[in-house]
């Protein structure tokens, strides 16, 4: 077991009389002295949050880049099948579930009010999606129990509002955070089958300003494992 | 693992007749009655073949009301000398316990924890007052018949937004009944009956919003002109019950609560909790996971030492210092934040390995950091180390020795600065660090300066650390798993997302090295379940901290910031 002893040495009378622990300390520092800012300017300036960046969630609409599994997860909770554009969510409460703070969700469906003759007679839809985001810890494991990829984190991060009341957002604002989002950044985080990307990023490299926070001395990014690529 | 073996055990059993030994999920307890527990005990602690003479945890089992005795005391004890763990157990009959105050010292905190939180008493204990509540609140929390979300007794309209009145909907409206608080006469009853024969003078309150404090800890100094003669710490400011909440939430879902303990090194609380649960369930994470996850946790070792180093100089008047740590801590929180998605609360682990795989380009923004990373720490040491102020406001200040690491419990830094060599790291050999090279760092005379050196000594062994995982991590494969495949999902269920997760019966406790010191996690389960019965984090924080109030007698009082800057505790964790 390998030790290693730290100690103190005293002073030597050298180092004492002729101050060379504050010269050599000041040298440190007017060493400093020439470097460029390295501190952004927010709000005027921001930094790209990563792909994988843990915001404000939002809900997926069908796309055409639904998983496999999509149709059947909707055939079995009697959802009404999604035109594109509607929402995934099939209202199966997973989320709720992985939530450490289930109380945050209110989910609800309905019944449609179709007559009996109507192909999507029996079927229900999501009419109410409320999250109130006070009470979120950003966890993403909501993210990961959805099994439609239907409810997403986005790279949005300034939440701050007057009232509590707009902490509590309905559907409708989550589906558009959602459209935004995957509009913005969607290629990068996603694949075609909505899962993430194998080669997701760790930074963005079209963002410039983090390049300041590294000293203008920033590393380039290459594969981890040996048998990855680009 | 560091645990007493079965046979050792079973000896005891023959010598004295009435221990009952069982076997936990890699543990190994010894069942004592209650009238025997000290005599036990105290043979355990002396006796020359077994000497478990270092405290770790003491705690209670609540088994619920309808079993008589209802209450179970249990003691965690470490054996310096054969690097081996043992838990002792005892029913506590008539809700009493006898004191292990005068075995050891750092049960004197712990038993006012228990008696705060379960209404224990134990008998012979010199002073037993609330440790993390007020000292009129009037329930124990702990108890399982004490209600999750609390007993609302009090009024509190001022949650409610003023313009809307009482005319709130849904999800937004917020009840007027809330659990108790303490008003104003309640903390001054609290703040007599914790230090209640005053010696000297002067009582000097520090805290509990002090910017030296670093958190909300409220110290009471009892002073003789500049000299301390009396010190006692009133925490609880940042109580949440996080233990209870381990009690009341799934085992995956539980993790973001742990990240919310110590917040300053989040990965390194996760580890614990997984390696806890991960005990429990009986399974071997993947390859790559445990080289990320040691990976991950050293990189916020750093990341934490360099806010300690930040804010210690900060305080003992370095300004700059602040300045230059939390330039290189911006590097590594970036990426943490590019690998996990957060900077702070992480919540990167998961029960059976990682989220996520690492995405492209981690390991070289890593490389690139830590090979910047030395000369950086060697222009803190050149700022600092040979520098004369720096020198006569640490050297010889608050010494702790060996004898108190063992007496109260101490880990981490602190222990190592006193000449203690006590790593978790090294002991229990978790994940990855059975097969990685580092030095532990040990100090010679336990003062503020050897804690001093030991963290950054620390720091170096860490950059080693990182370099091993990554050169490990770059010959695997990227289709290596990252996570726990079960071989029969009917009978062993793990999920990313802990839905419909289980743990089996039984009791486990396991610990990682946290920057602070020993983290660990006591789960006892009574059946399968989603949830635990009993979920113990034994905080290094803590134990460090109660030191303070023994280090500091007969200094100065400026030597209580370089003490508790030394110390490092983080309120999230003492108070949980």
């Amino acid at each position: 077991m390998g030790i290693k002893k730290v100690g103190a040495k005293p002073q030597t009378l050298v180092e004492k009389i002729f101050f060379l622990d504050f010269i050599k300390g000041l040298k440190t520092t007017i060493k400093h002295l020439w470097k460029k800012v390295i501190t952004v300017d927010f709000p005027y300036e921001v930094v790209t949050p990563p792909i994988r960046f843990r915001g404000i969630h939002g809900l997926r609409t069908v796309d055409g880049t639904e998983n496999p599994e999509f149709d059947s997860w909707v055939k079995r909770l009697k959802i009404k099948p999604p035109e594109p554009g509607e929402t995934r969510c099939i209202a199966c409460k997973f989320c709720q579930a992985a939530c450490p703070v289930p109380e945050l969700f209110d989910i609800q469906s309905e019944k449609l009010d179709v007559p009996e003759d109507h192909p999507h007679y029996g079927l229900k839809v999501m009419t109410v999606f409320n999250m109130d985001l006070s009470k979120c810890t950003f966890c993403g494991l909501c993210t990961q129990a959805c099994p439609t990829d239907c409810i997403i984190m986005t790279d949005i991060y300034d939440l701050s509002s007057y009232t509590r009341k707009s902490w509590v957002l309905d559907k409708d604002v989550l589906t558009q955070i959602a459209n935004d989002f995957v509009a913005r950044r969607g290629k990068e985080k996603f694949d075609e089958k909505s899962a993430w990307r194998e080669d997701q990023k760790l930074w963005p490299e079209y963002d410039k300003t983090r390049e300041r926070l590294w000293d203008f001395n920033m590393p380039r990014l290459g594969p981890n494992y040996q048998d990855q690529t680009a | 693992m560091a645990w007493i073996s079965l046979e050792k055990a079973k000896k005891l059993e023959e010598r004295f007749g009435y221990p009952k030994v069982s076997e936990g999920k890699g543990v190994v307890s010894v069942e004592v009655p209650k009238d025997k527990f000290i005599e036990f005990l105290t043979f355990l602690k002396e006796d020359p073949e077994y000497q478990f003479k270092m405290f770790i945890d003491l705690t209670i089992i609540d088994h619920g009301e309808k079993e008589d005795p209802r209450f179970q005391g249990v003691v965690i004890l470490f054996s310096p000398k054969n690097q081996e763990r043992i838990i002792v157990k005892t029913w506590a009959e008539n809700e009493t316990l006898p004191t292990l105050t005068n075995l050891w010292k750092g049960a004197k905190w712990a038993e006012r924890e228990a008696w705060d939180m379960f209404g224990i008493k134990f008998e012979g204990h010199e002073n037993l007052v609330r440790m993390l509540l007020w000292e009129t609140y009037p329930y124990h929390p702990l108890r399982k018949d004490f209600p999750l979300e609390g007993i609302k007794d009090t009024e509190l309209p001022s949650l409610n937004e003023s313009l809307r009145g009482e005319n709130l909907e849904g999800l937004f409206n917020y009840d007027r009944m809330h659990t108790a608080l303490p008003t104003m006469e309640d903390l001054e009853i609290t703040q007599k009956k914790r230090m209640p024969a005053k010696t000297s003078q002067i009582v000097l309150n520090w805290g509990p919003l002090h910017p030296g404090t670093h958190g909300t800890i409220w110290f009471l100094f009892d002073l003789d002109g500049e000299y301390v003669k009396q010190c006692d710490i009133i925490i609880g400011q940042l109580h949440r019950g996080v233990e209870k909440l381990g009690e009341n939430v799934n085992w995956q879902q539980f993790i973001p609560y742990t990240d919310r303990m110590d917040y300053i090194a989040a990965i390194n609380e996760n580890h614990a909790y997984v390696l806890a649960a991960e005990k429990m369930l009986g399974i071997e994470v993947p390859e790559k996971a445990k080289w990320i996850r040691t990976m991950m946790a050293e990189l916020s070792r750093i990341n934490s030492h360099l806010l300690w180093l930040g804010t210690y100089a900060l305080d003992l008047g370095a300004l700059t210092m602040f300045l230059y740590t939390f330039r290189e801590r911006e590097k590594i929180m970036d990426i943490i934040e590019g690998i996990t998605g957060a900077r702070f609360t992480i919540n990167y682990f998961r029960i059976g390995g990682v989220f996520a795989d690492l995405p492209y380009g981690a390991l070289d923004a890593i490389e690139h950091l830590i090979k910047d990373l030395p000369q950086r720490i060697n222009d803190y040491e050149t700022l600092l180390t040979r520098n004369r102020i720096w020198l006569s406001r640490n050297k010889d200040v608050c010494v702790i020795t060996e004898e108190d690491v063992y007496q109260y419990g101490l880990t981490g830094a602190v222990a190592r600065g006193s000449g203690v060599p006590y790593d978790v790291r090294k002991i229990d050999k978790y994940d990855a660090y059975g097969e990685v090279e580092f030095d532990i760092p040990v100090g010679e005379k336990g003062d503020s300066y050897d804690r001093y050196l030991v963290r950054m000594e620390e720091m170096r062994q860490s950059i080693r650390i990182i370099q091993q995982c990554i050169a490990k991590l770059r010959k695997m494969s990227k289709n290596d798993p990252y996570f726990f495949q079960t071989p029969d999902e009917k009978k062993l269920k793990v999920t990313i997302d802990g839905r419909g997760m289980k743990l089996p019966a039984g009791e486990t406790y396991a610990s990682s090295d946290n920057p602070r010191g020993e983290l660990g996690f006591y789960i006892y389960n009574k059946k399968d379940g989603l949830k635990a019965h009993r979920m113990r984090i034994r905080s290094g924080a803590f134990y460090n901290l109660q030191v303070f109030t023994k280090a500091i007698i007969g200094r100065p009082i400026a030597d209580a910031i370089t003490l508790l800057s030394t110390i490092d505790p983080v309120v999230g964790e003492t108070d949980r």
